[in-house]
């Protein structure tokens, strides 16, 4: 599956389908537990990572409170 | 082999205030930790070469293989660090260990606990906003909020903490913020701290704590109700005054989207459970500057892990000092909430599991009596700070309250014949001994009341 993942092409091996917590899985985000994602523009409720789908051609941003920012 | 990363201790809280294990060996079993053991292993993050302790990260700047990998951490889509006064890894070490021992989902750890006040008020409130706060707070946080915030047109009402009606009446439609301190310093007062997160919740408005006095091992601020608890600390988290220090523990659970705080709606909106935390770290703490310095961070940590025995002696100590003082005829009154006779006993002993912590305050018959008694001890050091292994005395109107007046005096618990003392870890007959060495040349002199 071909994505846009903050900004830049990516491809998820082997991958028809999967959901925004397999997305973080598969991309080995770090430190899921404090991310933001965004889906197409639409920032999802943390509780909906289990149940909402990445299809082909999305587009993914992850944000962190954490780093940068100066 | 067990992995060596901070994910080995997942700081998911049940409702006992204990934690989950999560087991990465082989045979994955989960089980649950007691506080004690979490304060040794709980967020800690192993060093280089199968070290124990947190690397002290002595660098002022990181550097990336990539502008574009820089450009992601700046923008926020990458975990990283930059630069010291936004993140740095030996502090990040100590945030993620405090978070855990609160129940928070994050924390910040500042330059003193003044910047961590200073850094946390100012994350809630704007100019026009009022702020209800205890009128027994530290010198410091009381100069803080009436003097110098009022300045940038934050004003602050202050009410007895003990008053619930008060502290309900005080509220108007201009108040942001609730601020106390689980243990007044010096007065000693005890509010009923989930009694006022309930009016807080009410009002819809976030309960700020400063915990310093009692930390996280005596009551852990989510269960206590609060919104946001600070520390101090360079006192007991430290222990041995060896560094300064401040943290900000955000317990994730307030709903900052309400429409009293518009200025968190693209926090919210971004980052959910930790918009606090957000604008906080990505506004405040790195506009105003006031990090943590990573030798004082690995000091902190070090602090962490003998927190639970430290208190306990410091608890024990307190205790006998204070029996021990109130039955000395040169002493006229002695305030510690372990006294049965302290109108603060119940409240204390029901918040904090029957410890009372390592405060208390005597009295003399006047200053020069208490000068001469802080001038015949041998063992306990006159000085200002608390929390220190070494008992500490100090006389607080001549020194740390000395800007204020005997109205102000009054509002603190604080008058010209007390003395304030944090106990410390030698052995009690040592205290008990160089203590009452002092107050019997104040007897013998016929300053006794």
């Amino acid at each position: 599956m071909n994505l846009t993942v903050n900004g830049k092409p990516a491809t998820i091996e082997g991958r028809d389908a999967l959901n925004v917590s397999g997305l973080l899985v598969a991309l080995q985000v770090d430190q899921p537990e404090y991310v933001t994602v965004e889906l197409n523009g639409e920032i999802l409720e943390r509780e909906t990572f289990d149940t909402t789908p990445v299809k082909p051609g999305d587009s993914v941003e992850f944000l962190y409170f954490m780093g940068g920012g100066a | 082999m067990t992995k060596a990363s901070s994910d080995l201790y997942s700081p998911i809280s049940d409702e006992t205030g204990l934690f989950i294990l999560k087991e990465t060996c082989m045979n994955a079993t989960r089980k649950t930790l007691a506080f004690d053991t979490l304060l040794i292993h709980g967020g800690l993050e192993a060093g280089p070469g199968g070290a124990t302790t947190v690397p002290i990260v002595q660098s002022s700047a990181f550097a990336h293989a990539t502008a574009e990998e820089l450009e992601d951490i700046f923008r926020g889509r990458k975990i990283g660090q930059v630069y010291t006064r936004i993140g740095n890894p030996t502090t990040e070490s100590l945030e993620k260990r405090l978070a855990l021992l609160e129940g928070g989902v994050a924390a910040i750890a500042t330059a003193s606990g003044m910047a961590a006040i200073t850094t946390a008020v100012t994350t809630v409130v704007c100019s026009g906003d009022e702020i209800l706060a205890s009128s027994s707070l530290f010198g410091g946080t009381f100069s803080l909020l009436r003097d110098t915030l009022s300045n940038f047109g934050i004003t602050t009402r202050f009410v007895d903490p003990t008053d619930l009606e008060a502290v309900r009446s005080g509220i108007n439609d201009r108040t942001r913020l609730i601020f106390l301190e689980t243990v007044g310093n010096p007065k000693l007062d005890v509010p009923d701290i989930p009694a006022i997160a309930a009016i807080a919740r009410n009002a819809g408005i976030p309960l700020m704590v400063d915990a310093t006095v009692t930390t996280p091992y005596l009551a852990r601020g989510g269960d206590l109700g609060a919104d946001i608890v600070v520390h101090s600390t360079s006192k007991y988290i430290n222990g041995t005054g060896s560094a300064i220090g401040g943290a900000i523990v955000d317990l994730g659970r307030f709903d900052w989207g309400s429409t009293l705080f518009p200025h968190f709606e693209p926090f919210v909106k971004k980052y959910r459970q930790f918009a606090f935390t957000a604008r906080c770290r990505k506004l405040i703490h790195k506009d105003f500057g006031a990090c943590a310095a990573p030798m004082n961070s690995f000091l902190l940590s070090e602090g962490v892990e003998t927190l639970a025995l430290r208190m306990e002696r410091h608890c024990a100590n307190a205790l006998q000092l204070a029996r021990f003082l109130a039955a000395h005829p040169a002493v006229d009154w002695v305030n510690y909430p372990g006294l049965e006779e302290s109108p603060y006993h119940e409240v204390a002993g029901r918040l904090y599991g029957g410890k009372y912590g390592g405060l208390l305050t005597f009295g003399v018959a006047d200053k020069a009596a208490a000068f001469r008694f802080i001038n015949g001890l041998r063992l306990a050091r006159n000085l200002a700070n608390i929390g220190d292994a070494k008992t500490l005395v100090i006389h607080p109107a001549s020194t740390i309250c000395c800007d204020y007046n005997p109205e102000e005096w009054a509002l603190m618990g604080v008058s010209n014949e007390l003395v304030r003392v944090s106990v410390g870890l030698e052995a009690i007959d040592d205290i008990l001994e160089d203590f009452g060495e002092a107050l019997d040349n104040l007897y013998q002199r016929g300053e006794q009341s």
